[in-house]
């Protein structure tokens, strides 16, 4: 039933790829927050790619278990956005007296504002050791990691899989979204965390500091995305990524021979909550809000979107279609606000229809039709 | 050949185009228009960027501001909350916007409002919020509780009301709202069990939430309503509704089909204006409730000559997506309109666009008398304006039954009212 | 024909008739409340004034209520008549230039007329005013407030009892009684006995009280529990037991009976919630169920169907016209301007119209994507998905962003109480639906030739094919049916919830999950799951007080429930593998 994706030669172009992803990642951590600090890009720029950045982990992600392992998961905007709210609970206690009610002097005990708003006069427990960056940074994986776990245990167990496993993680990302919109909840309900003034003593709001700031965590997402991609890299090298590959292209075989294939797919699913989550921690202080909208399964289903608009099971497909598609957005949700729905529905309509490769494969398919010129080119709905 | 001349005749092209644009740039203002025209919020925003353009068009074709013809730069968030923070950085950053008009949800204005402040910006916000807030560079047009909440409670309560039922969508704007009408309604000796959708208290005792919270979306209301109508059995009950514009279908359906009316258990909508009843079986609701600043109905010769240009500007229009039938008008698009008036009254008194000089030109107190009375504007950002209540009727407008002038607008109410003992 | 004819003839008579008697003044007819406050008026006496006004309890005209208001506005005048009769009239509408107003007699509620029979119009300041006093005015009040009590419509009395009961003033006691004796209304007699228990609550007699809670506790109507409960609270201070056993005795028998209604009323709603998702799900159980597409645009489809009962609402009533985007074609549809029943009947018309277009659109959608899908769910998955934004826009663009209002048929907006449960006819309605449409659905798949050919369509394609079914033909119409159950659950929901562009999403997980649990490829399955989550979402949230808990238990519950049974309730069984 599952698909392989169309990478037959991948093998081959493997180390040509990562060289590509690496020398084009390292030139980003170097020249974009130079050209920024010299004044030759605004800090605007470099807020916007420091997001992208941090999609393009998110869409990893996906591209791990859909294009590597064949687990489509529509969950992975949660482990993205757990990740965001662990340390956006960090964030939320570094503004302490800065907040709007303490400077009104109603807030002597520093709260964040939404639990003054709400009539609450204690942080709660569980709140408490956020105060702390390293308790907050663990939990940016611990958290995440946790919830994959304990799914991905349930749901690998009972080998559940293929569209079950897409319809299972959408259910679980919605239950949870519902949970973060509650107000009772006390993780700032629909208005989620807002108005970051530090990061490790850092201002992000100042005039002459703020800027550095950012382009501090603009290099922080890249050497993060810089990271990942040199450990993907490794692990499709070893025989564990092998063996994941087959799980995608035939996981009973596999089970057949003798692996345990479970206990592979939770491992590559946790790994896979962890890149999310991180992504979604440097995203937090530099888009400046995290709310539960940012949970919905719409949300995973745009990362896996990216995905398939990029090339998936490959290293530079989900980073390319990451910011292709979330530069275009910027760009068409100003020039066409009233078309740029469909702009996007029909660019994930023809990817799916024509070029299930994604823009990676499209050099690949011109040359093919060059070298076959007069030859009519296969129909790609046909394929398998 | 050929290219190298093409290539000379677009480099010329292009300096005649910077030029133009730079001769341009000195009689024009930038103003940025910051509202969702895609994504769930569209459906109410979409009208207030419309009623801005009309307003720009109508102050362009007297002479604009200050001599300078207003260029607005619109930009569409799509209901996605963190690109509130990305395109108001865009407007102030980039586009270098004198001023700019949007939002509507309290989360997309908490989204920019760190921008703005970082920028030092301006913000006109126009739709009812829920107070708590007095930053240097939002200019709330908006209503604050005192001016929408309190004034429909007393008016239930002078009809002899005795029981309120308190619901809301679970978000910011229901949550504190019900908050302060849980202390109004405390002071003004209504019993706690009088007081319906539960409560929720923290470890000490003290109440930190009131009434019954849907998620967005909600669909069934079946159980609730069973509840509001063992709760009105009574008879002296009215239902006080924070529910936000899509679960209002789905809700009033069901009230209705429980047989619940406006004179068994009257509904107050603080959400409900005439854009939003456009979605309502009207028919079935007449009598319920409507707080604004601005009903279309008012009968001012203000009023009608606004009604009337805007529906010739909606003749004439040429700009995109306007949709030009059927056109109502209610409070959050004359508070825009209000808005865009009071920057212009601002900028005039203070002779300059800077941020600073037309902040302290608003905080000295500046009148402007648009289509739902004389507004003025407050040192404390927000606007003294004149409160209506009014009545639905079959043709989705409202009868007023009641006007306050001038009440002044105070955002922060949590802690005001003592309850009775 | 005959009585054709002589219908005119006699209902003239009765009028000649009907005048003399009136000119006459007999004895026999009583006298109209409208001159019984002309006597009130003209008598002097102020206590003879205000037993005439006493007089009128009871009674249930109007008119009482009109000429009251009047007077309390001092709009009441004494015209002397040439000839020396003191005539009360009323004075209304603006005044001319000359200061006149139209003159309205109080006694027949006819204008004035002077002796050539032409309207007169009178100076206030030249006649003498009708004065009221406070005693007058309270002896009024009490009339007015008592007026409906009499009303020939059964729901005004109602709310009048209950409005008298409530305020617990002993001195309504009598009226109340009174009207206890001619009541017929078994309903509104049980409200009145409630009424009179309720005002002897407040007697200062704790006998009195007792015997009141007694009664009550037999009524066991919700509507009293917080009088009796204020009543108990302050008894328990008062330092009174037997008051307070009788009130705890009434409290529990309230609540015992309060608990049996929100049973029967949470199994209803549980059952109707559920039939709701079993309407929005059935097509999905076919599209994903049997044919194994991830038709991400399924809430589209529902929309379609909503829109169709829009449009067909529209038809009937005064037409409507939009505009195609992009190709910029203005549509014209002309109303038929029907009104009354046949304009009712747009929502039975709207149910194949709701059923084709979706149909249509499943199938344009089938030939121009889905067909190329087959093999790759996951990947039919994103490309409905991208199929879904652009409709939702296509619809933004084409009927604006605003939601839009579906009116409920008459048929469909009332509800039955019956033992305090309320069954609205909407919820009502949506359970039949849901049970005409699974079987049909039934029906179509194991007794028609074409149920034949998609079981078996469905079952192996490529066999199919080569036994010679045209699979091609059989996908399509499979689709469109699936597609069209859809646009029916689209045609319902307008009853329920809002109508919108993006009104489908709200479903589509709900949907998803229902037709999983159910296991997919049965459609029993789905409506046994569609049920049972129904049931525990309406329960849940009654237990929980909490419409969001509730939900997200479910969900949990949902994938707990899976780890059980990952196949779903109903599985269809197979060897095969991968």
């Amino acid at each position: 039933m599952s698909a392989p994706a169309p990478t037959g030669s991948l093998l081959r172009t493997r180390h040509l790829e990562f060289t590509v992803v690496g020398v084009l990642l390292v030139l980003l951590t170097v020249i974009f927050p130079l050209c920024n600090a010299h004044g030759l890009l605004s800090d605007f720029t470099i807020t916007l790619w420091g997001k992208y950045l941090c999609y393009a982990l998110l869409a990893i992600s996906v591209d791990l278990l859909w294009g590597y392992t064949g687990l489509l998961s529509l969950g992975q905007a949660l482990f993205f956005s757990l990740g965001g709210y662990m340390f956006g609970m960090y964030l939320m206690l570094q503004i302490g007296m800065l907040g709007s009610y303490a400077k009104a002097g109603q807030n002597p005990a520093g709260l964040p504002d939404f639990m003054v708003f709400l009539g609450h006069t204690f942080l709660p427990l569980f709140w408490r050791p956020f105060n702390s960056f390293g308790f907050a940074a663990l939990m940016v994986f611990l958290v995440p990691g946790l919830v994959a776990l304990i799914f991905g245990f349930l749901a690998f167990r009972s080998r559940i899989k293929g569209v079950y496993f897409s319809i299972l993680t959408q259910a679980l990302t919605y239950g949870a979204a519902l949970m973060f919109f509650r107000n009772d909840f006390t993780m700032g309900g629909n208005n989620g965390f807002t108005d970051f003034k530090f990061i490790l003593g850092h201002s992000l709001v100042e005039p002459d500091t703020g800027p550095a700031t950012m382009r501090g965590l603009f290099v922080a997402s890249a050497l993060a995305l810089l990271l990942v991609c040199l450990f993907c890299h490794w692990l499709n090298g070893t025989k564990f990524g092998l063996v994941r590959q087959a799980i995608r292209d035939g996981e009973n075989r596999v089970l057949f021979s003798g692996y345990a294939t479970a206990n592979f797919k939770l491992f590559v699913f946790v790994v896979a909550a962890f890149i999310a989550a991180v992504g979604g921690a440097l995203f937090v202080p530099q888009a400046g809000i995290i709310n539960p909208d940012q949970m919905t399964p719409d949300k995973s289903i745009e990362a896996v979107v990216w995905v398939a608009v990029g090339g998936r099971g490959t290293l530079i497909g989900p980073i390319i279609g990451a910011i292709t598609i979330n530069a275009l957005r910027s760009w068409a949700t100003q020039a066409y606000p009233d078309s740029w729905l469909i702009i996007l529905g029909l660019i994930f309509l023809l990817v799916v229809l024509f070029l299930p490769g994604g823009i990676v494969s499209l050099p690949g398919k011109l040359k093919a039709l060059r070298g076959h010129k007069g030859k009519p080119a296969e129909p790609a709905a046909t394929r398998a | 050949m050929i290219t190298k001349f093409s290539k000379l005749l677009s480099v010329g092209a292009l300096a005649l185009v910077a030029l133009v644009a730079a001769a341009r740039a000195a009689d024009t203002v930038k103003v940025g228009v910051l509202h969702d025209l895609s994504g769930t919020m569209a459906i109410s925003e979409t009208s207030l960027r419309d009623i801005l353009l009309f307003t720009f068009d109508e102050i362009n074709a007297k002479g604009g501001v200050l001599g300078k013809k207003i260029v607005p730069v619109i930009v569409d968030p799509g209901s996605v909350w963190p690109i509130f923070a990305e395109k108001s950085k865009q407007l102030l950053e980039v586009d270098k916007v004198a001023v700019t008009f949007g939002c509507w949800t309290s989360v997309s204005r908490k989204s920019a409002l760190p921008v703005f402040e970082k920028d030092n910006g301006l913000l006109f916000y126009p739709v009812q919020y829920e107070g708590e807030e007095e930053s240097q560079n939002v200019c709330y047009t908006a209503e604050a509780v005192n001016q929408q909440a309190i004034p429909a409670v007393d008016y239930f309560i002078a009809q002899g009301k005795k029981k309120f039922y308190l619901i809301g969508t679970d978000y910011v704007y229901p949550q504190t709202t019900n908050l302060v009408l849980l202390e109004y309604l405390l002071s003004k000796g209504v019993p706690l069990a009088n007081i319906g959708g539960g409560y929720k208290k923290d470890g000490s005792g003290k109440i930190i939430s009131a009434g019954k919270y849907t998620p967005f979306g909600h669909k069934d209301y079946q159980q609730i309503i069973a509840e509001i109508k063992d709760f009105a059995s009574s008879g002296d009950a009215c239902v006080i509704s924070t529910l936000n514009g899509d679960t209002n279908p789905p809700f009033f359906k069901e009230y209705a089909a429980a047989g619940l009316t406006a004179d068994t258990c009257p509904v107050v909508s603080y959400s409900i204006a005439e854009d939003e009843f456009r979605s309502l079986p009207a028919k079935d609701l007449v009598g319920q409730i409507g707080c604004w600043t601005y009903f279309q109905s008012i009968d001012s010769p203000e009023n009608t000559k606004f009604l009337a240009d805007f529906q010739a500007w909606l003749k004439t229009t040429t700009a995109d997506g306007v949709v030009k039938e059927g056109r109502v008008v209610d409070s959050p698009m004359v508070l825009s309109y209000d808005g865009v008036y009071l920057w212009k009254a601002c900028v005039e008194k203070a002779g300059s666009f800077d941020v600073d000089k037309v902040r302290a030109a608003w905080k000295s107190g500046v009148s402007f008398v648009g289509p739902g009375g004389k507004v003025t504007t407050q040192p404390n950002m927000h606007l003294t304006k004149t409160v209506y209540i009014g009545e639905s009727k079959a043709d989705g407008q409202f009868k007023i039954l009641k006007t306050f002038p001038d009440v002044y607008g105070e955002p922060h109410l949590k802690g005001t009212f003592k309850a009775k003992e | 024909m005959v009585w054709k004819l002589f219908r005119p003839l006699l209902l003239c008579t009765l009028g000649v008739c009907v005048g003399l008697l009136a000119n006459v003044r007999a004895m026999a007819a009583p006298e109209t409340a409208r001159a019984t406050i002309v006597r009130a008026i003209l008598t002097t006496d102020d206590a003879q004034k205000r037993a005439i006004i006493n007089s009128l309890i009871g009674q249930g005209d109007e008119a009482i209520r009109e000429v009251f208001t009047a007077w309390r506005q001092d709009n009441l005048y004494v015209y002397s008549a040439p000839g020396g009769a003191k005539v009360p009239v009323e004075l209304t509408g603006d005044k001319d230039a000359a200061g006149t107003q139209a003159a309205v007699r109080v006694d027949t509620g006819e204008p004035l007329k002077d002796a050539a029979g032409q309207p007169l119009r009178l100076v206030a300041k030249q006649l003498t005013a009708v004065e009221h006093d406070a005693g007058l005015r309270r002896a009024m009040k009490n009339v007015v407030d008592l007026l409906d009590l009499g009303s020939p419509l059964p729901a005004k009395r109602l709310r009048a009892v209950q409005t008298i009961g409530f305020a617990q003033k002993a001195d309504k006691l009598p009226a109340l009684e009174a009207r206890a004796g001619l009541e017929t209304d078994t309903e509104i007699k049980k409200e009145l006995k409630e009424a009179i228990a309720l005002i002897h609550l407040a007697d200062s007699d704790d006998g009195v009280k007792i015997k009141a809670l007694a009664e009550l506790q037999e009524l066991h109507n919700s509507s009293s529990y917080d009088l009796i409960n204020a009543l108990k609270v302050k008894a328990e201070t008062g330092g009174k037991p037997a008051v307070v056993a009788a009130a705890n005795a009434a409290l529990v028998a309230i609540e015992n009976h309060r608990s049996v209604v929100k049973f029967f009323g949470t199994l209803f709603r549980g059952l109707s919630a559920g039939s709701v998702l079993l309407v929005v799900a059935l097509g999905l159980a076919i599209t994903f169920g049997l044919m194994g597409v991830i038709n991400m645009a399924h809430g589209e489809m529902i929309t379609v169907g909503a829109y169709a009962t829009y449009i067909t609402q529209n038809v009937f009533g005064e037409g409507m016209h939009f505009t195609l985007p992009f190709i910029k074609v203005a549509i014209h549809l002309p109303g038929l301007h029907l009104t009354g029943w046949a304009y009712q009947l747009y929502f039975v018309a709207a149910i194949p119209v709701g059923f084709l277009s979706a149909a249509l659109v499943g199938i344009a959608l089938e030939r121009s994507v889905i067909r190329f899908l087959y093999r790759r769910p996951l990947e039919s998955l994103l490309a409905t998905f991208g199929v879904s934004l652009i409709l939702q826009q296509l619809f933004k663009l084409t009927f604006g962003s605003n939601n839009v209002n579906v009116d409920s048929p008459v048929y469909l907006s009332s509800n039955w109480t019956v033992f305090d449960v309320t069954f609205d006819w909407n919820r009502v309605f949506v359970i039949g639906f849901a049970a005409v449409i699974v079987f049909g659905v039934w029906l179509a798949l194991t007794k028609t030739p074409l149920g034949l050919l998609i079981r078996c369509v469905m079952q192996n394609r490529m066999m199919a094919s080569c036994m010679g079914v045209r699979t091609e033909r059989v996908n399509m119409l499979t689709f469109g049916l699936g597609s069209g159950l859809a646009g029916l659950a689209g045609v319902f929901v307008t009853q329920l919830g809002t109508v919108g562009p993006s009104m489908g999403q709200e479903y589509i997980v709900d949907s998803f999950m229902t037709v999983v649990v159910g296991g997919v490829g049965s459609i029993f399955g789905t409506v046994v799951s569609a049920l049972g989550i129904g049931l525990a979402d309406q329960s849940l949230q009654q237990i929980l007080l909490n419409p969001v808990l509730g939900k997200i238990l479910v969900l949990l519950a949902i994938i707990l429930f899976l780890q059980w049974r990952p196949t779903g309730l109903f599985a269809a069984r197979s060897r095969s593998l991968d």
